[in-house]
């Protein structure tokens, strides 16, 4: 029976465009686009512009313009004087400027534009200040950066595709439970649930085997998606393929049972999908698939974690970004997907009217 | 348990409460085996509830179901292995081809390999259905999707057919079509139990018939004892001569029982005294008889006598 309902589930599928296009190439847009612009832009491992003035003959403006020239995050560029560099921060020329007054117990202006957002503006203007500082300061004062234990260092920075990738994975990959769910209601639309009924099967393993193809279909997405990611846009997997599979099948089958649930709760098929698209969009958001967490501020942060969104991009990255890591490392990241699919799954067997 | 002599269907005591609403209240019926047995009543009579009940789709609330001697409650398995569901909605995959759906229903009954080809060839011809099978659904007209619908209600041969208004829009070919089909599996020994509001098909198709109001089975039998134990012809009597004896007569007459329409025209109906003596009464008064015409009585007057109301009347 199995076989016959994942032949059938599957011709559906193959001529469905809508789910086709939901499943599969908007996905792909969105990990094209994203992944495009964060590679191409002022994230990316490029020298960013910075200007710079002192005095002739200050030794301070000297050693901080040297300091800034073999920082590897900047290109520096002299301006004529402090009003050039203002200027040219204005215009957008340069990301930031410093203007170093010869009086040394006068401050050092940084010159930047400071209603641009935080997320933006800290790291440029603390790095500039670091710059300033590894500069003045003796070198027994000098910071090294180390991953703690237990946290693998990357492989290299990682790339926006290694963060657009799973964001959408994960975020197209739990629309599955709309198809899961449209496609019951469609069944109970139709008549074809009381044909299955009526059928000498235990109602327990209809519903059951209504659900595989889906699991399969599932798998199959993210194997697009995760397979496209590393063939073409050059994705980076540092951790282990085994532990990249069971964070999949986590997943996957999380999605599945939030179907059973949507589809339980009743509805036609476009309130289901009205419903659902908004349910599973604010998911995504808060879990960190449009922004990522750690840009969060702290609560938003811990509330990304109330939904399965966040722990399944928290193990991906954790596969995707840290060398070292195996199915040990990403057994929380399993372990909370399994149980939000449980939970689903439960009140949603509970809640399934199947004579409705 | 299986017991030969026993009936293709038997109901007894059937009910089914929706919280504190009664879909249907307690029915008692048996349909004979190789019978064409039909479940009449208008829209929310209870017909597919009680379908639905038989076919093992919903759960009874309360009394139980034989099929072939197989209580259902007890051994679901093996009574809907010989119950065949035409649902009253084309319960078909519209994107998949005649071919794909009867391949996955077959599948659920267990069908597989040769004898699932066998079985799907066999059912599209029951139904003269085997051009454009490996065509999308959605392509059919509607009465190709009707007789598709019954041949995957086919597929495993089922000793009981259960058909839930098989002919809703459907044009009147295809409706040919599927008298013929239901014909024909009566003729071969299938136990036929058919729900529709179509007085006509009642009639034409069906050994028995139960008509249903309210979720409870107000009269049952064949259309000849249905029509004989309720109702009766009905004959309209035009009256002439002299004004003030066609008074008299009418009066006379509408104290029998009789209506008066347009001043000249006498029903005289069901609960009308005999025709004999009305057409008396009015030579006695003097008047003259024009014209009589009759009509014979039908189920459906049999069904107006019952319910008070016409059947097509929507509940």
């Amino acid at each position: 029976m199995i076989r016959a309902v994942i032949a059938k589930d599957v011709g559906l599928l193959l001529r469905d465009r809508g789910a086709l296009l939901s499943l599969f190439a908007l996905p792909l847009v969105f990990i094209l686009v994203f992944g495009s612009i964060f590679q191409e832009g002022p994230d990316r491992n490029e020298a960013r512009p910075v200007a710079i003035w002192f005095a002739a003959g200050d030794a301070r403006g000297a050693a901080i313009a040297g300091a800034l020239a073999a920082a590897p995050g900047f290109a520096a560029r002299t301006a004529g004087s402090p009003e050039e560099v203002r200027q040219l921060v204005a215009t957008d020329a340069v990301a930031a400027g410093l203007v170093i007054d010869p009086d040394r117990d006068a401050a050092i202006e940084l010159v930047i534009d400071l209603a641009a957002p935080l997320q933006a503006r800290g790291p440029l203007e603390g790095a500039l200040t670091a710059v300033v500082l590894r500069a003045l300061v003796p070198a027994a004062l000098r910071i090294e950066a180390r991953s703690p234990p237990g946290r693998g260092p990357p492989r290299a920075q990682a790339s926006a595709f290694q963060i657009a990738v799973p964001a959408n994975a994960v975020l197209f990959g739990f629309f599955l439970a709309l198809t899961v769910a449209t496609s019951l209601g469609s069944e109970r639309r139709t008549g074809v649930w009381r044909r299955l009924l009526a059928a000498p099967v235990l109602r327990g393993r209809v519903l059951v085997a209504s659900l595989v193809p889906y699991f399969l279909i599932g798998i199959v997405q993210l194997g697009f998606l995760f397979g496209t990611g590393v063939l073409v846009f050059g994705m980076e997997v540092a951790g282990s393929v085994s532990a990249l599979v069971a964070v999949s099948l986590a997943l996957v089958y999380c999605a599945v049972s939030l179907g059973l649930l949507f589809a339980s709760i009743g509805g036609s098929e476009r309130q289901l999908g009205a419903f659902g698209s908004v349910v599973l969009l604010v998911m995504g958001i808060l879990g960190g698939c449009m922004v990522p967490r750690a840009l969060m501020p702290a609560e938003m942060q811990a509330i990304g974690l109330a939904v399965p969104h966040g722990w399944a991009l928290d193990g991906y990255y954790d596969v995707l970004v840290r060398t070292g890591t195996g199915i040990a490392e990403v057994v929380p990241a399993v372990g909370a997907l399994v149980g939000f699919g449980t939970v689903f799954a439960m009140f949603g067997v509970a809640w399934f009217r199947f004579e409705e | 348990m299986i017991r030969s002599s026993q009936p293709g269907v038997r109901l007894r005591g059937l009910g089914k409460d929706y919280g504190a609403r009664t879909a249907v209240g307690s029915i008692d019926l048996d349909v004979e085996r190789g019978e064409c047995f039909a479940l009449l009543g208008p829209n929310g009579a209870g017909k597919t509830t009680t379908i639905s009940m038989l076919a093992g789709v919903v759960t009874p609330t309360r009394g139980w179901i034989e099929i072939c001697g197989i209580e259902l409650g007890s051994d679901p398995y093996a009574a809907k292995v010989k119950v065949g569901l035409v649902p009253q909605e084309i319960a078909l995959y519209e994107e998949l081809s005649a071919l794909q759906n009867l391949r996955y229903f077959g599948a659920l009954y267990g069908l597989r390999g040769a004898t699932l080809a066998e079985r799907i060839d066999q059912s599209l011809e029951v139904v003269g259905l085997r051009d454009r099978t490996r065509e999308q659904v959605k392509t059919y007209s509607g009465g190709m999707k009707r007789r598709l619908n019954i041949a995957a209600g086919l597929l495993h041969r089922p000793q009981v057919l259960i058909l839930d208004e098989p002919t809703v829009g459907v044009d009147p070919q295809s409706r040919n079509q599927i008298f013929s089909t239901v014909r024909a599996l009566r003729d071969a020994g299938t136990t036929i139990v058919y729900s529709t509001h179509y007085m006509e098909e009642a009639e034409a198709l069906c050994d028995r018939v139960a008509i249903m109001d309210a979720g409870k089975v107000i009269a049952s039998g064949t259309v000849p004892e249905l029509v004989a134990a309720h109702t009766r012809d009905e004959v309209i009597i035009e009256l002439g001569g002299d004004p003030a004896a066609v008074a008299e007569a009418s009066r006379a007459a509408c104290a029998g029982g009789a209506t008066l329409h347009g001043g000249s025209l006498l029903h005289i109906g069901p609960s009308s005294r005999g025709l004999g003596s009305v057409i008396g009464g009015i030579e006695q008064c003097g008047a003259v008889v024009v014209r009589i015409a009759s009509h014979q009585a039908t189920l459906e007057n049999a069904f107006l006598a019952l319910t008070g109301r016409a059947l097509r009347d929507e509940p």
